[in-house]
C-alpha cells in the first residue's frame, strides 16, 4: 500500500486535493454559506452539463471551437515552421522578421482583436487569426533554434560523408530538432486554444468562449460553469497529448531513460 | 607514385575579430603507400588534426596540394572516410542506422544499406547491440560505431582523428587491439592521429612526429616491428626504444613552450 502510493504520490496526492476542493465547494453552497448563484456548485454544474449534452449545445459549441483551433493552430505550425526553417537557412531573413517577433513577443497580442474584426468581421475568419497569431511565435522561435543550433560536430561527420545541403537538413537538422520543435508545438497548442476562447469571449455567435460569455453575461452561473469546465479539460487533455507525443520521441536523450 | 601525395601544404585560420591569420601547418610534404598504417604523433596545437582535416577535404588549404590516388583532393569523396571523437554520432539513431548513415549519405542502393550496415555492425563485434542508441553504449563501443560507419563505405583511405581519445587506458589498449585485427583483413591505408606516443608506435608502420609554431613535420620514424602486433611488445627493447626516441622530439616541442611561456 504504502509502495502503491509512493510510486503514485504525485498522482495520488493531486487528485484527493481536487477531490477536497470539489467537496467543500459543494458543501459551502448546500450549507448555505455561499450563494448557487454566485459559484454554482459541483452537483448543479453536473446537472446543468447533463442538459446541455442532451440538447446538443455542448458538440455545436465544442465543434466550432475545436475547428477554430484547429485550422488556427494547423496555420500557425505551416507558417511558422516554414518561416523559421527559411530564418534558420538564412540570417537575412532571420534578421528580416527579427522586429516582427521582436514586437509580438512585447505586446499583448489581443490588442490588435480590433483590428481584425476590422479586416475580418465578427465571427469565425477573425477567431481563428488571432488563434493563428497566438500561436505562431512559439513555433517560429523554436523552430529556428531547432534549426540554429544544429550540432556542427554532427554537420561535420555528415560531411566527411559527403552530405549535401538537402541531406544535412533532412536527416542531421530536422531529426535534431524534433524534441525542440515538439516543445513549441506545445506551447502552440496553449495560446492557440487561448487566443480561440479569448476571441469568442469578445465576439462569436457559438463555441465554447461564446457561451461562457453568454451565460456569464446572463449570471447564469450554472450555465456558464460547463463550458468553463469543458476548456480546462481541452486545455489539460491536449497538454497531455503533447507530453506523451514529447515523451516518445525524446527516448534517443541520454536523460529519457530515467 | 605513392597512394596519398601531400605537396608543400599550408593551412592558415582566420583568427576571430581581427584581419590577422594564424598559421596552422606549414610547408607539409609526406607522402603515403597504399595499404599501410601511419600514425601522427605531437604535442597538442601541432596542426595534426588540421592535417588530418584538409586529408578529408573538409577545410581549405592555403598552398600545396594533396592527392589521393592522383586526384586532388577538393572536398569530401567516397575514396576517403572519417572516424571522428564518439560525440559524431546521431543520438536519435540505432547502432544500425549510424552505420547506415554514412552508406545513405553516399547514395548506396536500397538492398545494400541494410545488409551492409548490418554485417559492419558484426565486424566490431556489436550485433547483439544493433538496436541500442548511442547513450546506452560504453565509449569503447561508440568508437566501435564510428569506426563500422566508416569502413562500411568502402573507402580507400580510413582517416582517424584521436578516435580513442576520450577512452580509459584500458578500453584504449583493447580498442588498439581491435582496431588493428580489423585493418589486418584487408589492409586499407590507415591514417591515425593521436597524442598517445605507445598508441602511435603500436599501431603504425610510420609515426610522423609533428612539431609546432608553426605545425610541420618534424620527423617520420619507421616502426620495424612485426605483424600482428600483440600487447606484449609495448615491453620489448625496441618499442622502449622507439617510446624513448619520440618522448625526446615531443618533450622537446613542449620545453620551447615552457621558454616562449617564461619570456612571455
Amino acid at each position: 500500500m504504502t509502495r502503491l502510493f509512493a510510486k503514485h504520490q504525485a498522482l495520488i496526492s493531486g487528485f484527493v486535493s481536487f477531490a477536497v476542493l470539489l467537496l467543500i465547494w459543494q458543501l459551502a453552497v448546500d450549507l448555505g454559506y455561499i450563494k448557487a448563484f454566485f459559484v454554482s456548485s459541483p452537483s448543479r454544474a453536473a446537472t446543468e452539463f447533463w442538459r446541455q449534452l442532451q440538447s446538443g449545445e455542448v458538440r455545436d459549441n465544442m465543434t466550432v471551437s475545436l475547428y477554430e483551433f484547429a485550422v488556427g493552430l494547423s496555420l500557425a505550425v505551416a507558417v511558422g515552421g516554414l518561416l523559421g526553417v527559411l530564418a534558420g537557412w538564412s540570417r537575412t531573413i532571420e534578421y528580416i522578421l527579427e522586429p516582427f517577433i521582436w514586437f509580438k513577443y512585447s505586446s499583448p497580442t489581443i490588442a490588435f482583436y480590433p483590428i481584425f474584426i476590422a479586416w475580418l468581421g465578427l465571427g469565425e475568419p477573425t477567431i481563428i487569426a488571432i488563434a493563428f497569431i497566438f500561436a505562431l511565435t512559439p513555433i517560429y522561435a523554436n523552430t529556428l533554434s531547432g534549426i540554429k543550433n544544429v550540432d556542427q560536430d554532427l554537420v561535420r561527420a555528415a560531411k566527411s560523408f559527403g552530405a549535401r545541403p538537402h541531406d544535412l537538413f533532412l536527416k542531421v537538422a530536422l531529426p535534431g530538432s524534433v524534441p525542440i520543435l515538439i516543445a513549441g508545438l506545445r506551447l502552440a497548442v496553449g495560446r492557440a486554444l487561448t487566443g480561440v476562447i479569448a476571441a469568442e469571449l469578445f465576439g462569436a455567435t457559438a463555441g465554447l468562449g461564446y457561451s461562457i460569455a453568454y451565460y456569464g453575461q446572463k449570471l447564469k452561473t450554472n450555465e456558464m460553469m460547463v463550458s468553463l469546465v469543458l476548456v480546462v479539460i481541452l486545455g489539460v487533455v491536449f497538454t497531455q497529448l503533447l507530453s506523451l507525443l514529447e515523451a516518445a520521441t525524446d527516448s534517443w536523450r541520454p536523460n529519457a531513460d530515467r | 607514385m605513392s597512394q596519398i601525395e601531400i605537396r608543400d601544404v599550408s593551412i592558415e585560420y582566420k583568427k576571430p575579430k581581427s584581419e590577422e591569420t594564424f598559421v596552422a601547418i606549414q610547408g607539409i610534404n609526406l607522402a603515403i603507400e597504399k595499404g599501410s598504417f601511419v600514425t601522427i604523433v605531437g604535442a597538442s596545437g601541432c596542426g595534426k588534426s588540421t592535417l588530418l582535416l584538409a586529408l578529408a577535404g573538409l577545410i581549405r588549404r592555403a598552398r600545396g596540394s594533396i592527392r589521393v590516388e592522383g586526384r586532388d583532393v577538393t572536398g569530401p569523396g567516397p575514396d576517403r572516410a572519417m572516424v571522428f571523437q564518439d560525440a559524431s554520432l546521431l543520438p536519435w539513431r540505432s547502432v544500425h542506422g549510424n552505420v547506415r548513415f554514412g552508406l545513405e549519405l553516399q547514395r548506396w542502393s536500397r538492398d545494400d544499406l541494410n545488409e551492409r550496415a548490418a554485417r559492419f555492425v558484426r565486424m566490431v563485434g556489436l550485433g547483439g547491440f544493433a538496436d541500442y542508441h548511442p547513450h546506452q553504449l560504453s565509449g569503447g563501443m561508440r568508437q566501435r560505431v564510428n569506426i563500422a560507419r566508416a569502413l562500411a563505405v568502402d573507402p580507400q583511405v580510413l582517416l582517424m582523428d584521436e578516435p580513442f581519445g576520450a577512452l580509459d587506458a584500458q578500453t584504449r589498449e583493447v580498442m588498439g587491439d581491435e582496431l588493428l585485427r580489423i585493418w589486418e583483413r584487408d589492409k586499407k591505408t590507415a591514417i591515425f592521429v593521436t597524442h598517445s606516443i605507445d598508441e602511435a608506435i603500436f599501431l603504425g608502420d610510420r609515426v610522423v612526429v609533428m612539431g609546432r609554431n608553426p605545425g610541420h613535420i618534424r620527423d617520420v620514424v619507421e616502426i620495424d616491428l612485426p605483424r600482428p602486433r600483440a600487447a606484449a611488445m609495448l615491453d620489448s627493447a625496441a618499442f622502449i626504444a622507439y617510446r624513448r626516441k619520440l618522448r625526446e622530439y615531443i618533450a622537446g616541442d613542449m620545453q620551447s613552450l615552457q621558454m616562449i611561456k617564461d619570456v612571455a
